[in-house]
Parts: structure tokens; C-alpha cells; sequence
């Protein structure tokens, strides 16, 4: 395990950088200077944003400078091993497998050599792990640790996707909030929102959680839809097993 | 009490100071592109610094009011009138019920910002007034402005003791080529010695391609030692992101929350403005400060606003006695006497707009 490296970005940020992989380990390092900094933020501390392998920490200078922040900072990051984190959530999003939803199952059963079901088996049997947010408001960057499938991205992206998408190539699985250009193969539909500006706090997911994709029938996915749209659909969650 | 949009122009939105804390859920800040300009708009019209205004863009909107209020114009010149009459910029305005309000051409800089004395009283989104307009949320129904819009103002339970006190010095909006100075990094050690000279040492033009999101340069290619992929990490507003092109992306308020793009280094924060004004066919250079200059400069900005604040509110603060009162602040200038005027097209990021230029036959009144 190398030293965690402290860089400016900019006047306002600090960037903490560990190792320049992507993994559960690595990224657990982020999550435990994260949850440090929440428990004991200093003065002056603004947003955090984790990403793969890096942890941006925003900051008002006019009310600690950056020497001092940068001292804060290597403070949080002395004691983070000692902090006991929460167990992750996991938490269930209900997947339509159907043609209509999953256009792209076909061509992924042909491309894997495996038939339709078991393609959809292999999507649903384990979790994927969420490493960050971004791209679109609640946009999830997720993975798994395995290698579920080899396919990549199409060669010819598509100009425009529904919301509502899963989207997967090789480790990778992806809940597409709002619709969006997109040239990953399409494996299903879920009726639940990424993001829902009605609700106070808008986003289903976070960064360090799992998710779990539950195979539903369209009509568990018509009644689901109409839950969402009147508020009270809620995804069920549970405390990811060590 | 309520402004309505006569004529939107080409990219009016309300914006606020921000929208803080939901960066780790994909959200950026959003906010005004000139928050220097955005401020003082605000302070002018006894507003919080940050309280919701417009941002138009290049060319302006004509919009009315319902009630008497007070206003205030910063930022590019667009040759503001009132009922036809040019009004000035940088003080406190009263307009009347029915006045009607016209924003023309930016012939310098890129954005002007409309206070009102409340505030537009969209409801918030995530604690914020600003529209995200390439998201679709915040704002007036999360978009640009249009014909027929109706925004609310915030009451305001007191009026201004005395408004005559709420002006400041003009600020021009910068001309020529800007130095926009830079705190290197996070990854300037992806790019060879040669590149980053490039980078701090020649002259970079606003590209077609600039908007709240971001601006691209061009000019001369900036050298990476491998390749210009990372492992996707935060991204700040002002970080420069260098794709495989080699040339450099300035990320502004709408940008992503995170990318995976190598970032040779960050504009100071006091040195967004300059950013925000900017269009195509500006053009840029790059310095090189110390953390230190840049925490100094911004924390010199905040004591300007607060100073100004402090002038505005204070009583005595009159303007020259020849200055015309806030009621009759329209400039002498005959009404509509252009030097010329001329219809051009304008293309914003592929978009093409029909503008009428006009050039005031008096530049300063």
C-alpha cells in the first residue's frame, strides 16, 4: 500500500490520489478518508467528491488555506485505517429482461455464445459495486469482479437511449438516468429513477454501495412504473455480507 | 410582481450563486459564468450577493415588469435602454409597471446580468435557483428563457432607505488577449516539458465550441509524455482538461462532476470572470500562479464585494452632482440614433442566430 498523494486542484480543492488502479481495495481507501472527513470534517471543508481512486475535497479558502488543509487532510488520513466503516447498502433494482425492454439481450446471448436466460442469470446472480456518480445527475459508474461477459461497446453508438436503460459491457453495468446518446449494448429496463428531482433528496444510489438486479415480468414492471410515478415505490436495501 | 419576457434572446437563464453539495451524486454547481459581475449585480439592487438574477448571453432580452422595482445591469455592455432611453449600468435602477426593458448586442464580452431588488422567485431545485440548462432542471422549468415567460420576484418587505447610494464605478469588461492565470495540475506531470511550455507560453482563440458547460481552445498542441487518459477523477470549475487533440478544454460552470481527461492545470478562481466574458474569437493566455497568489487574490475579491456593499449602504455615499438620480438615470442620448446598424448571424456551439447589431452613435454617455 504506497503513501496517499495530496495535490492542489486549484485555489478551492485538493485532489488525494492512492494507488492508479481500479479496485475494491483501492477505492476502499477512498471511502475510509470520506467517511473520515464526514465524521470529523475541519473548518472550512466543502463537498467531497470520491472517484475510482481519488477523493476530491473542496474547501473555502477564505476560511483555511490550503497549508492548513493540506494538514488536516494528512491528519484524517493518519487515523482513517482506525475508523470503523459502516457496512455497505445493497440495493435492489428490478430489472425488465423482456424484448421490448432489453433490445440488445439477443445480439448479447449470440455475442456470449449462451443462450438469452442465461445471460440474464449471469446479470442478476451477482452485485455490482458502485465507485462513484457522475456523467448525469445519479448516473452510477458500477462494476463487478468477475468477468461476467466479453463484449465491449457497439461500434456505432446509438444517438439517443431511454432513461431507465441497463447498459452493461465486460465487468460493467450501468443504470442510464435521462436519456442520452449511449454505445453500450442495452440488457434491460428499470422502472425506477436514478433521479427524482420531486424527491428531497432526488438520487436512489450513492458512491460505495452495491446494487442487485432483480429479473421482474413487464407486468411486475408496468405496476412497479406506476408506484414510481406516484411516489411511493421504495427499492428494497439490505447490508451488503462481508 | 413579476417580469415578463417580450423577447428572450438568444440565452437568458436565471441563475444564482450556485448549487453546492450534490457533486458526489453528478451534479455540478451550475451558477453564473461571470460570479464577479453576478455579485455586484446583486449588492447594486440590495440584494444577498447571491439571490436570483438573469444571465443573458451575447444578445440580450426585452422583458417588462409588473410592478415598480428596482434593477441592476452588470457585466458586458448590451446597450441596456428604458422605455428607448439608455439606462446606465453598475447602480440601482427603478423601473415602473409596464416600463420595458431591452438588452441589445454585446459588442465586448459575452454576459450580462440583470439583479432584481428580491430576487426571481423561482422555486429551488436541490437548494438552488440556477438553471441547469444542459440537464434540464433548476431555473425557470429547468431551461433558457422564451417569449410570453412569466417570473415571479421575490416581495421585498422594505424599500431601499436611500437607492441614490447604490452605484459603483463601471467596470469594463476586458478587451484584447486575457491572461487567465493557472495553479498547475492535478496531472501536469502527464505532459512532457515541451508541452507544458506550450501550454504557459503561446496564444490560444476561443473556438465555435464555448458554453456554460465549457470553453474549447485552439492554437498551438500541447504535448503529453503517453496519452491523455486517466482514471476518471473530480473535476473543479476552471480545471483544463487536454484531450488526445492536445488542445485545451477550460471547464466552467455546467462541466461534469467528474472526467477522464489528463488536467494540465485549474484557472484561479478570481480569474473566472474572465473566462465567462469570453466568446469566440477571444483570445487567451496562460500564467502560472502559487496557490498562495491565488487564495490572496480571491480573498481580495471578497473584501472588494464587501466593501462595496458597505459603500452602497452607507448614506453619505452620493454619486457627482451632476449624476441624474436613479428615476431619471436614462443617458441624454436621442432615442434610437445608431451609427448603424447591421443584421449578422451569429453561430453559438453550431447554432445559428439572426442579430441585429446596433452602435450607438454616443458610446459613453
Amino acid at each position: 500500500m504506497s503513501e496517499a498523494v495530496i495535490r492542489p486542484a486549484g485555489d478551492s480543492a485538493l485532489l488525494v490520489e492512492f494507488e492508479n488502479e481500479i479496485s475494491l481495495e483501492v477505492n476502499s481507501r477512498v471511502r475510509a478518508l470520506k467517511y473520515t472527513l464526514e465524521q470529523s470534517p475541519f473548518k472550512g471543508m466543502g463537498e467531497l467528491v470520491p472517484a475510482y481512486r481519488s477523493l476530491l475535497i473542496c474547501y473555502n479558502p477564505l476560511e483555511i488555506r490550503e497549508k492548513a488543509a493540506q494538514e488536516e487532510v494528512r491528519s484524517r488520513l493518519g487515523h482513517m485505517d482506525k475508523v470503523s466503516m459502516p457496512k455497505a447498502i445493497v440495493t435492489e433494482i428490478p430489472v425488465c429482461y423482456d424484448k421490448e425492454y432489453a433490445v440488445d439481450l439477443e445480439h448479447i446471448a449470440q455475442l456470449e455464445h449462451k443462450s438469452e436466460e442465461e445471460v440474464i442469470r449471469i446479470h442478476s446472480q451477482s452485485d455490482y459495486f458502485v465507485y462513484m456518480l457522475g456523467f448525469a445527475p445519479g448516473h452510477p459508474y458500477t462494476a463487478r469482479f468477475e468477468n461476467p461477459f466479453s463484449f465491449k461497446r457497439m461500434e456505432n453508438p446509438r444517438l439517443k437511449i431511454p432513461g431507465g436503460s441497463i447498459v452493461v459491457q465486460l465487468a460493467l453495468s450501468d443504470i442510464i438516468p435521462f436519456d442520452q446518446p449511449c454505445g453500450w449494448n442495452i440488457i434491460g429496463s428499470t422502472p425506477v429513477l436514478a433521479c427524482d428531482y420531486r424527491k428531497q433528496n432526488p438520487f436512489l444510489l450513492q458512491a460505495g454501495q452495491w446494487i442487485h438486479h432483480r429479473p421482474v415480468s413487464k407486468e411486475e414492471y408496468l405496476d412497479i412504473q406506476k408506484q414510481v410515478e406516484a411516489g411511493t415505490y421504495v427499492c428494497r436495501t439490505w447490508e451488503k455480507e462481508d | 410582481m413579476a417580469i415578463v419576457v417580450l423577447s428572450p434572446g438568444i440565452l437568458t437563464s436565471v441563475q444564482d450563486g450556485g448549487r453546492q453539495g450534490y457533486q458526489q451524486y453528478g451534479v455540478s454547481p451550475s451558477g453564473p459564468m461571470d460570479l464577479h459581475a453576478f455579485r455586484t449585480a446583486n449588492i447594486l439592487a440590495g440584494n444577498d450577493p447571491d439571490e436570483a438574477g438573469l444571465e443573458m448571453t451575447v444578445m440580450g432580452a426585452e422583458l417588462t415588469f409588473t410592478a415598480p422595482v428596482l434593477v441592476a445591469i452588470t457585466g458586458a455592455d448590451m446597450g441596456a435602454t428604458l422605455n428607448g432611453k439608455r439606462v446606465a449600468m453598475y447602480r440601482a435602477l427603478s423601473v415602473q409597471a409596464g416600463d420595458i426593458l431591452k438588452f441589445g448586442f454585446a459588442m465586448k464580452g459575452c454576459r450580462t446580468y440583470l439583479a432584481v431588488r428580491g430576487g426571481i422567485g423561482v422555486e429551488p431545485v436541490m437548494g438552488s435557483r440556477a438553471t441547469m440548462l444542459g440537464k434540464n432542471f433548476g431555473g425557470f422549468k429547468g431551461r433558457k428563457l422564451q417569449k410570453d415567460d412569466r417570473l415571479e420576484i421575490r416581495p421585498c418587505t422594505e424599500a431601499l432607505a436611500h437607492p441614490e447610494t447604490y452605484f459603483a464605478e463601471a467596470e469594463m469588461v476586458p478587451e484584447g488577449v486575457r491572461t487567465l492565470r493557472v495553479i498547475m495540475g492535478p496531472q501536469e506531470d502527464r505532459f512532457t516539458q515541451k508541452g507544458i511550455h506550450t501550454f504557459l507560453n503561446s496564444e490560444y482563440t476561443v473556438g465555435q465550441d464555448f458554453d456554460r458547460q465549457g470553453y474549447r481552445l485552439e492554437g498551438e498542441k500541447i504535448e503529453h509524455t503517453t496519452d491523455s487518459n486517466i482514471i476518471s477523477d473530480g473535476v473543479v470549475t476552471g480545471s483544463i482538461q487536454v484531450p488526445g487533440t492536445g488542445l485545451p478544454i477550460v471547464m466552467t460552470a455546467e462541466r461534469a462532476t467528474v472526467g477522464g481527461y489528463t488536467k494540465i492545470a485549474t484557472v484561479i478562481t478570481a480569474d473566472l470572470p474572465l473566462i465567462g466574458q469570453c466568446k469566440a474569437g477571444d483570445r487567451i493566455r496562460f500564467q502560472e500562479v502559487s496557490v498562495e497568489t491565488a487564495q490572496e487574490l480571491l480573498s481580495q475579491e471578497a473584501d472588494r464585494l464587501e466593501a462595496l456593499r458597505r459603500q452602497v449602504e452607507d448614506p453619505t455615499h452620493l454619486p457627482p452632482a451632476n449624476t441624474p438620480a436613479p428615476q431619471e438615470a436614462a443617458a441624454p442620448a436621442v432615442e434610437h440614433e445608431y451609427e448603424y446598424t447591421r443584421d449578422v448571424t451569429i453561430s453559438i456551439n453550431g447554432k445559428s442566430y439572426e442579430v441585429t447589431i446596433q452602435k450607438w452613435k454616443q458610446e459613453q454617455q
